[in-house]
Parts: structure tokens; sequence; C-alpha cells
């Protein structure tokens, strides 16, 4: 199998921004961005599920020429049926690894968790992303084996971001 | 009965007065400590030079071959 590029994570973000696609990071990138020290390879976004949105992220998509990460090695392109039908999409782009999700945790969406996010300044970005607390929570609903890896690290994080460590705005 | 550890692995158990440096479930306080003093795009670019730097490993151990 080719190797595939290594994930660009501001590169996926200034392509779905500049498409509009109402979006909040999760997962291990906005742990990251909390201040936990997590490692991971691929970012995870939790997008709104309105049909304006899909169109625009089908566009981000395509200009990302992003394709299924298939362990058969079949090419297989998102469109608006899949993204309609499917839950979750693991996809590969040519800027790495990007998961695009209609619902994490116990079946919350981007409208449930919204009200739960922070708006980030990254250089010329403004990222909605999911706080630190609520990241904790979708990953102890999800349960799987690498949520309750991390789960210590993000726990200690928060509480002492909580005793005024600093944290979230950094 | 066991060897003791060497200095170097020990735990370092703090003073009283300090902040503990691991917690009892073993999570490095101190590395904690540190992304927390970063902006969040530091801490967005940290993520991205570890992301990268296991990519240069990976390069590296196929070249060898």
């Amino acid at each position: 199998m080719a190797a595939s590029p290594s994930v660009r994570f501001l590169g996926l973000l200034r392509v779905l921004l500049r498409h509009g696609v109402e979006l909040c990071v999760v997962g291990g990138v906005a742990a990251q961005l909390a201040g936990a020290p997590i490692l991971t390879l691929d970012l995870d976004v939790l997008f709104d599920r309105t049909p304006e949105n899909l169109d625009r992220l089908l566009a981000a998509l395509r200009e990302l020429k992003a394709r299924y990460r298939d362990p058969a090695g079949r090419h297989i392109e998102p469109d608006l049926d899949k993204l309609q039908t499917l839950r979750l999409h693991l996809l590969l782009t040519d800027l790495g690894a990007l998961d695009v999700l209609g619902v994490i945790g116990g079946g919350l969406t981007y409208q449930d968790l919204v009200h739960r996010t922070v708006v980030y300044e990254l250089g010329e970005l403004r990222v909605r992303v999911l706080e630190l607390a609520a990241v904790i929570e979708t990953k102890e609903q999800a349960n799987r084996d690498k949520d309750r890896a991390v789960l210590p690290v993000l726990r200690q994080t928060l509480a002492m971001m909580n005793r005024g460590e600093r944290g979230e705005g950094g | 009965m066991a060897e003791p550890l060497p200095s170097a692995l020990k735990p370092i158990v703090a003073s009283s007065e300090d902040l503990p440096t691991e917690s009892p479930d073993g999570v490095d306080l101190t590395l904690i400590q540190w992304t927390l003093s970063l902006t969040p795009l530091e801490r967005l670019e940290l993520l991205q030079d570890w992301v990268d730097g296991l990519a240069e490993l990976r390069l590296g151990r196929v070249a060898e071959r």
C-alpha cells in the first residue's frame, strides 16, 4: 500500500472553513487544543447535517480529493447520498486522515453540542472546538478501549484547568 | 527480592510544598502543565510537530530496509 500523507491539521481546517462548513473539532485535536497532551494522527470533525451544510461539506471534500479509507483498497469517494445516510466517514485526503462525523458519543449531533464549544483563533482561522469536559463525556459514552486509554490524561488536564492552571484559551 | 530501581527510573517525589509530578494513576502532570502554558495555536503546532516527527521516523525505517 502506498504511503498516505501525514495529516495537516491547519490545512484541513483552512479548506473546510473556506467552504463555509459548519463544524466543530472533536476528539484528540479538540483535547490537544484545550491543553491535553494527546497524540492523534487524524482530524475529527462533527458537522451540522443541514442540507446546505452537506453541500458545503461535499465541495470541501472534493477539493481535498477525499476518499474512504477502505481496507480492500477500493477508491470510493463521498457523495451526497453517503453523507446523508452514514453516521461517520473515515476519509483519506491530500492533507491526511480526516474523520467526518454526523454523530458522536451516545448519538449526539452538532446541534446537541454546539452550546458546549469554544471558538479558538488559530492564525487567520476561527475554529469551533468541543470543550474539554464535553470531549471527556463523549469518550465515556463511546467507551471503546482507545477512548478509555486517554481518559486519565483528559481528566487530569480538566482538573488542572479548573484549579486555574490555565487552559482552553491558553 | 527485586533489585532497587536505578535513581533515573524512580518516580520523582516532590516535597509537600511542591506540586506532584505524577498523578496516582501515572499521568505525567508536568507535561500537562507545559501544554497548558501554551496558546491553542502553539498546542496545535506542537501536535503537528509530533506527527511530522513520527512520519520522519517511519521514512527513516523504510529507507534502511
